[in-house]
């Protein structure tokens, strides 16, 4: 009983807007105070202190860090410049140069808000002036970019690895065929409207051109190869293929390409410290939360109300799916790992679904969930970059949704599609 | 010296905290990781790291309050007609300000007791500089809650509700 008090508290609490990392602790001072007394107060420091000490988590300000070095050092126009070489002769060419190039990204970033900050202001004004319609431009940016967080590395990913304690190696190398296939999937979409409005052709495909444009990207595209095959190699762990990212990344940008832009590079590194003080809080207040729930078995009672409605796997799949789809629309996706997974765990346990498969499950539904308003971080940062208005780049962005749809439909009920690789290299 | 001027100097001072917790973070790590390879191993590496994770996550969470930057879910607030907007704006800032007072007195308080405990791969370093982070950071977490309360004041008063919330 007192279990689902605590959880109104939570709730009345962040609806006055009280920040959800707060509410959660507020709320679990007022448990430990009810059922223990005054005498339990020392544990709350001390199990936010614990809660924010996890090795694996120290992945998610490095791999932040390493995106923004990358957006201030020339290494993102390099970049976008080899994909318009490689793919500058289809129809629709600048909607492909931007899928592609988001498709590269991805490997070094696991970030899609960082996506869109590598990308958004050198290819949206190209788009435009190419006579492409405003809120195409921006949905075509805004999905592709959530595929930072699909292919690996990824931030969500690790948070997740870490809250349902499964591998962030694994969950990486789970999301791979997901992440390309739902980047070729964009593609498709793209060749398919620019046949249909007659979207201009860059340029005629050369050799030489390619050439020259892979010599001058060389540096920037051995970073993926430098950070997936060290941590896939298993020469270092996923924290350490963060650091090393950073390290590469700085190398690339100030010592090869001397563009790192020291300002800027200033501005992005408060702005991880920012980003990842608001994520830790939450992981950290969970944490104080998690002792309270354990002590009531909150989720294995939740798990078993969930079980004595069904027991089919597909069922419970569904249901979980749903679930997911619509807190993406109201919570940030950190938020909603940090929130959800602890409790949704057992009920996935019980139901034999392999955590990994799942893991990719929950993304895939939180990238949706970046897409969809009123709480979209991807889409509204787009949007307010392109000065589109959210309502018309949502519209435009609904096959887009569409194709990342088909890839969770694929990913929840083709297990292969996510274990596949997995089997192969690690079990 | 203005509240402004106050609140600036205070916000490049948490920002200059962090900067140097980023690079150190960073640094470490590839620190470990070149030891490791060259067969002299840290064995402090992992506990410093996770240390200065934490640094980083309260002196970041500190920093977040002045750019607004902590997740929340300001919709519902924004929907409700002004008067009583003003009210739960404050009540919210109440909550948050008692829970970090709190925060920084229990904090403190078990410094005490902590300091006869040493870090596991550092026995010279005892545990309570690691934990002091929780009351420094509960006490920057206040003054930058007290500097902004101007601004939430300001944004629920308006007629038209808050132009944009910190989602």
């Amino acid at each position: 009983m007192t279990g689902f008090l605590v959880l109104l508290c939570v709730i009345v609490l962040v609806l006055i807007n009280v920040p959800i990392a707060v509410a959660l602790c507020i709320a679990s001072v007022i448990a430990m105070i009810t059922t223990q007394g005054v005498a339990s107060l020392p544990n709350v420091p001390l199990a936010l202190y614990q809660g924010a000490t996890s090795f694996p988590l120290i992945a998610i300000p490095l791999f932040i860090l390493a995106a923004a070095i990358m957006n201030t050092s020339g290494i993102s126009h390099r970049l976008i410049d080899f994909c318009q070489a490689l793919v500058g002769w289809m129809r629709g060419a600048l909607a492909q140069v931007n899928v592609l190039s988001h498709m590269f990204f991805a490997e070094i970033s696991g970030s899609a808000v960082a996506g869109v900050a590598a990308t958004a202001s050198i290819i949206m004004p190209a788009m435009k002036a190419r006579g492409y319609p405003g809120p195409f431009t921006a949905a075509v940016t805004s999905s592709t970019a959530t595929l930072a967080i699909i292919i690996p590395p990824s931030i969500p990913m690790i948070l997740y690895a870490v809250m349902a304690g499964t591998s962030v190696v694994q969950m990486f190398v789970a999301g791979i065929v997901p992440g390309l296939l739902t980047g070729f999937g964009f593609m498709g979409l793209c060749y398919w409207y620019a046949v249909k409005y007659n979207w201009p052709v860059e340029e005629i495909f050369q050799w030489g051109k390619l050439w020259r444009a892979f010599k001058k990207a060389f540096w920037a595209l051995t970073l993926p190869i430098i950070i997936l095959g060290g941590i896939f190699g298993g020469i270092v762990t996923a924290t350490e293929g963060a650091a090393l990212a950073v390290v590469a990344s700085l190398l690339v940008g100030g010592v090869v390409y001397r563009e790192l832009d020291w300002a800027r590079l200033r501005e992005a590194i408060i702005d991880g410290a920012v980003q990842t003080g608001a994520m830790m809080l939450l992981v950290a207040a969970s944490a104080l939360l998690g002792l309270y729930l354990t002590e009531v078995q909150l989720p294995q009672r939740i798990a078993a109300a969930m079980l004595s409605v069904t027991n089919e796997k597909w069922a419970i799949l569904a249901i979980l799916n749903v679930f997911f789809l619509v807190i993406g629309m109201f919570l940030h996706s950190a938020a909603a790992i940090i929130l959800v997974v602890p409790i949704v765990m057992p009920v996935v346990t019980a139901a034999g679904i392999d955590p990994v498969h799942f893991g990719v499950i929950v993304t895939l539904n939180l990238a949706i969930g970046q897409q969809t308003p009123p709480v979209a971080s991807v889409l509204l940062l787009t949007c307010s970059i392109a000065k589109e208005s959210v309502w018309d780049v949502t519209k435009a962005n609904i096959p887009f949704i569409g194709v990342l749809l088909f890839t969770l439909l694929m990913v929840t009920y083709v297990p292969v599609v996510t274990l596949g690789l997995v089997n192969v290299f690690y079990r | 010296m203005t509240l402004q001027s106050f609140r600036r100097g205070y916000e490049r001072f948490l920002e200059g905290i962090c900067i140097v917790l980023m690079a150190a973070l960073a640094a470490e790590v590839v620190a470990g990781v070149v030891f490791r390879y060259s067969g002299h191993s840290l064995v402090w590496y992992d506990e410093v790291a996770t240390i200065l994770l934490a640094w980083v996550t309260f002196y970041g969470a500190a920093l977040a309050v002045l750019k607004h930057a902590h997740m929340g879910v300001p919709e519902v607030v924004r929907m409700l007609p002004p008067g009583p907007r003003v009210a739960v704006a404050i009540v919210a800032q109440l909550c948050t300000l008692a829970f970090f007072v709190l925060l920084a007195w229990v904090g403190y308080s078990i410094l005490e007791i902590l300091a006869a405990d040493q870090l596991v791969s550092l026995p010279e370093v005892s545990v309570a500089y690691a934990n002091s982070v929780i009351p420094i950071g509960a006490v920057l977490f206040v003054v930058g809650q007290l500097l902004v309360f101007p601004d939430v004041l300001r944004e629920a008063r308006r007629e038209d509700g808050p132009a944009r919330g910190h989602a």
